[in-house]
């Protein structure tokens, strides 16, 4: 008995923290999304499934879903590519690369709302590039004025605040790399090429499945950003889910059906997360095989 | 509210996972249900706090709003007026979360009472001082008055670059809306772009305040005739959509005007770029302050043609203020936002610092500011716009939907499409 209080005192702050910080709000997420909640009444009507049956004919919805997970699929390819390719050439003990590591690191410090601001500054229509382009004579390009170049901008500003978190990450994986190893494959006569392919990248498989999750699960919330560079435009094509819940939930006053698409988003989330780490599980085991 | 089923609770692990979720399903709903109340709010001290959620600008800053009030609490001994500035990213989205959580504020500034926000509000209209506010009448709801303002915001307003319409051989600003074309034309031809324009909201911002005169017009109960299916936003829209689709052909408007937010559209007007700004009145307080190197006009938003000129003036109440039901000082909020829309210096401070106007508070107005005065004293008629207010209202997110739809006229959608668009949008909410 005892020792189940110890255990419960132990426990319970962080127990309750959970519930109260991420179960009741989920709970209470997949209540909402049965009512007609418009923020403001006090008694929310029970509508069933009506949200999620409006939400498979909302034309917007399904979109904003497509560049969601198109966001999510590109950035997190480059994320990881820049990350590792960036963290092996600032690999290694010297000044020079701990001053790049900072550098790399730097434009995941500023608030993504900044970092919007800063890049729209730089690619508007009369951004910083399109003007030194009009002075030379050329055309304007169309960076944030064209649905797909909006899109691009976009991935391409995310790529480039967050790929510092996938540097360090991999840098720490690199440290990980038996010595040992990499000395037999030299001594073996075997390229950089073959090293790296055959030695350190199988090395860093937890860290590529870390790696890979996180920048999933973070690119699948894309927000802030959204509303700082482009504002979800031009017409509306590069809204993405968590942006258009909060368009819906709180510009149209509608909760319920804003709850139905975060439940959704949760869903979708947990899915990619889960199968992206079974798949990268199942080819770590083949590897060691 | 919620449907829970209550069972007795026992040891079966489904039992009581149910009881579990429905105890959840209930703390959840007594959360939404936090803060709302169906009284009338507690009379409160003479004395004590009242807290105020205002809308936070690069005009209207909290150290403004601060000062505003200052006034107020050394007139009230022992009031303190706490400025609460949005947590979210407006007034908008904040409310609902403080409501949600049980801590809303005592007055909100900003919004317009709703069919939505109306049954949280206090009634005013016992309120005698309330009749002598601008646009009361017209923002009440059901003959009730919840939403106070400060003054006017003119709304259909064409602010131009009078040099440039001299250069451009242009004698008098259009009366209509082909004239306005022909002049485009003109400014295109002598080198400047036409009409300024941008993304952000601006795009569909821009074309309802040039809708207004012509539809309030043509069709004078539109909003009625809209909320009653004999008329749709569309297709009553569909010619200026149309309009605004050769613009863009033509050229008269930047094809990548949507990769500009509102400030760098203001900056290329302000340069001296663009022959036209099509804006609301607040945007006299910028031209003010940044003393452009040409001449700086502006005229009412032309009519169609064969229509009379100049056509009805699209205006918004300025300030808007409203006292929550859930307040435990109902008397001393009623009292600060009486203060608020009647105290002549706290009035004629919010109508500058916002570029507002309110008849009676003329002599401090710049020359530009006194030709926007004319022009609403000239028009015949104040009419809402978009989602508008009181009883003349369109569902609530429509400026936003509107705004998205006009900008797909940017990326290749026909005015058809977007009309279309907009009616699909419009059946939706019904």
């Amino acid at each position: 008995m005892r020792a189940r209080l110890t255990t419960l005192s132990m426990v319970g702050p962080a127990l309750v923290l959970f519930v109260v910080m991420l179960v009741v709000p989920v709970c209470l997420s997949l209540y909402l999304s049965l009512t007609d909640w418009d923020g403001y009444s006090a008694n929310p009507a029970f509508v069933g499934l009506k949200n999620y049956v409006n939400l498979t004919h909302s034309a917007e919805a399904i979109r904003a879903g497509w560049v969601t997970l198109l966001i999510a699929a590109v950035g997190t390819v480059l994320l990881s590519v820049f990350g590792l390719g960036f963290a092996l050439l600032v690999n290694g003990a010297s000044r020079l690369n701990a001053f790049f590591r900072i550098v790399l690191f730097y434009p995941h410090v500023l608030s993504a709302l900044v970092v919007g601001f800063l890049w729209s500054a730089v690619l508007g229509t009369s951004g910083v590039v399109n003007g030194w382009l009009t002075s030379k004579g050329a055309e304007v390009l169309p960076f944030l004025s064209d649905p797909k170049w909006a899109l691009a901008s976009l991935i391409a500003v995310l790529v480039w605040a967050g790929f510092g978190v996938n540097v360090v990450l991999y840098l720490a994986g690199l440290q990980t790399v038996s010595k040992d190893l990499l000395e037999a494959a030299r001594i073996d006569g075997a390229s950089k090429r073959q090293t790296f392919f055959n030695v350190t990248l199988p090395a860093l498989a937890p860290v590529v499945t870390v790696n890979l999750v996180l920048s999933l699960v973070t690119l699948l919330k894309t927000y802030d950003l959204v509303v700082s560079l482009t504002g979800g435009g031009p017409a509306g094509s590069t809204q993405t889910a968590a942006y258009l819940i909060l368009w819906d939930s709180f510009h149209n006053n509608a909760l319920g059906f804003g709850s139905a698409q975060s439940v959704v988003l949760m869903v979708i989330t947990a899915g990619l997360a889960l199968t992206v780490a079974r798949l990268r599980a199942r080819a770590d085991r083949g590897v060691q095989a | 509210m919620a449907r829970s089923v209550q069972r007795t609770p026992g040891r079966n692990p489904r039992r009581t996972l149910s009881l579990l979720t429905s105890v959840v399903i209930l703390v959840g709903a007594a959360g939404c249900g936090g803060g709302f109340s169906d009284d009338k709010g507690a009379a409160g001290d003479s004395t004590g706090e009242v807290r105020m959620l205002v809308n936070i600008t690069p005009n209207l800053t909290k150290s403004y709003w601060e000062g505003l009030v200052k006034p107020f609490e050394e007139a009230n001994p022992g009031v303190d007026v706490k400025i609460e500035a949005p947590t979210g990213s407006g007034v908008t989205d904040t409310l609902p979360q403080l409501l949600a959580a049980g801590n809303a504020p005592d007055v909100v500034e900003t919004l317009m009472a709703d069919k939505v926000l109306a049954p949280q509000m206090l009634d005013l209209t016992d309120q005698a001082w309330t009749k002598d506010t601008p646009l009361v009448e017209q923002a009440s709801l059901d003959g009730k008055v919840y939403t106070v303002g400060v003054g006017q915001q003119a709304q259909s307003l064409v602010f131009y670059n009078k040099d440039a319409f001299a250069k451009a051989g242009i004698s008098a600003p259009p009366k209509n809306l082909d004239e306005l074309t022909a002049a485009m034309g003109k400014l295109k031809a002598a080198g400047y772009l036409p009409l300024q324009t941008a993304g952000d909201y601006v795009t569909g911002l821009q074309l309802l305040q040039l809708s207004d005169p012509s539809i309030a017009t043509k069709y004078p109960d539109w909003y009625q005739q809209v909320s009653s299916k004999q008329a749709k936003v569309g297709e009553t829209l569909r010619p200026l959509l149309e309009r605004y689709e050769s613009w863009i052909k033509s050229g008269y408007v930047d094809k990548n005007a949507l990769g500009l937010k509102d400030v760098g559209a203001q900056t290329n007007f302000l340069s001296g770029k663009a022959g036209m700004y099509i804006m609301g009145s607040w945007f006299v307080r910028t031209a003010d302050d940044a003393k452009p190197k040409f001449d700086l006009g502006v005229f009412a938003a032309p009519t169609e043609a064969g229509q009379p000129s100049p056509g009805p003036q699209g205006v918004t109440m300025a300030a808007p203020y409203m006292v929550l039901k859930s307040t435990k000082q109902r008397d001393l909020s009623v009292k600060l936002v009486q203060w608020l829309v009647t105290d002549k210096t706290a009035v004629q401070s919010q109508l500058a610092q916002d570029g507002n106007f309110r008849k009676g508070y003329t002599d401090k107005l710049s020359p530009l500011g006194k030709q926007v005065q004319d022009i609403l004293d000239q028009a015949p008629k104040q009419v809402a716009q978009g989602e508008g207010y009181g009883a003349n209202t369109l569902p609530q997110g429509f400026n936003g939907e509107w705004n998205k739809a006009v900008q797909s006229l940017y990326t290749g959608k026909s005015a058809k499409d977007v009309a279309t668009r907009i009616d699909s949008w419009m059946g939706s909410k019904s």
